[in-house]
């Protein structure tokens, strides 16, 4: 096996434990974690197919700053929609919040 | 001999990576979760160390471990949980079942397909210097360094104006 593949089955493991975080976790907290994960997951194949082909390495690194930067702005909006759950429902259970307004 | 270094540290990371992921994932409490993460994170961060990509093994640690984590922990403070732990609610055969399903069915195809179609893949990669990356995001790619410049404050200014919600209906 080749360096790229193991880096790239890294990266599915990372995505596979973010999967099942996501429907495993019952909080929306919980669920953040998982998705942080799934993101990281993404970076590192992203620079893996960079550093380790001949493709170019400048773009790997850069478009993993750029899922970087999406994590980060994707955390914000998530705190802060929690912080308005948990002023609603008293609680950050994902199946307590299934109500819709209408 | 070198060789056999890299492959030595690259399963100690794997390791900190699984342990901190199965952590992050099954851990009760959610801080413990938290610390998880964060030694994932740091395993991905020697990952980039090791495939010669030190400025991404810095952001990473800048990015997720200063700023991301610290906010998931701000948000784990804001929620305040019983005495047993956040994740104490059941679960049933179902919602089990759809859990490994979930993550084994993308799992074991993109395995398949990546370890059936091996891409030719140089065993040392070269370092990408800091000016490079800078020319790269003030020449090729300005319109997504500018993008993500928005994307943040947009989601700034959002968070902002969700959490006062209350306040502005009133």
């Amino acid at each position: 096996m080749n360096p790229l593949t193991l880096y790239q089955l890294v990266a599915i493991m990372l995505l596979a434990l973010g999967l099942f975080g996501l429907i495993w976790r019952r909080t929306l907290i919980g669920m953040l974690i998982c998705v942080e994960l799934l993101l990281n997951g993404a970076g590192l194949s992203l620079v893996a197919s960079g550093q380790l082909t001949k493709a170019s390495a400048v773009l790997g690194q850069l478009g993993t700053l750029l899922i970087m930067g999406l994590a980060a702005a994707e955390a914000t909006l998530v705190l802060a929609i929690v912080v308005i759950v948990v002023r609603r429902f008293q609680t950050s259970d994902s199946a307590a919040v299934s109500e819709l307004k209408g | 001999m070198m060789e056999i270094l890299a492959y030595a540290a690259f399963g100690l990371y794997v390791l900190i990576i699984a342990t901190g992921g199965v952590i992050a994932v099954a851990a009760r409490n959610l801080v413990r979760g938290l610390v998880g993460l964060i030694m994932t994170l740091f395993g991905v961060a020697g990952m980039y160390l090791l495939m010669a990509a030190p400025v991404m093994a810095f952001m990473q640690l800048l990015i997720y471990v200063g700023a991301v984590a610290v906010l998931i922990f701000i948000a784990i403070m804001l929620v305040r949980t019983g005495p047993d732990g956040d994740e104490t609610r059941s679960r049933s055969a179902k919602e089990i079942l759809y859990a490994f399903l979930g993550f084994a069915a993308p799992a074991i195809i993109l395995g398949r397909v990546i370890i059936g179609n091996p891409v030719e893949s140089v065993s040392s990669p070269t370092v990408v210097t800091v000016k490079e990356l800078g020319k790269g995001l003030l020449g090729p790619y300005t319109l997504a360094f500018e993008l993500i410049s928005v994307v943040l404050l947009v989601a700034m200014a959002g968070a902002v104006l969700v959490a006062f919600e209350r306040r502005l209906s009133k």
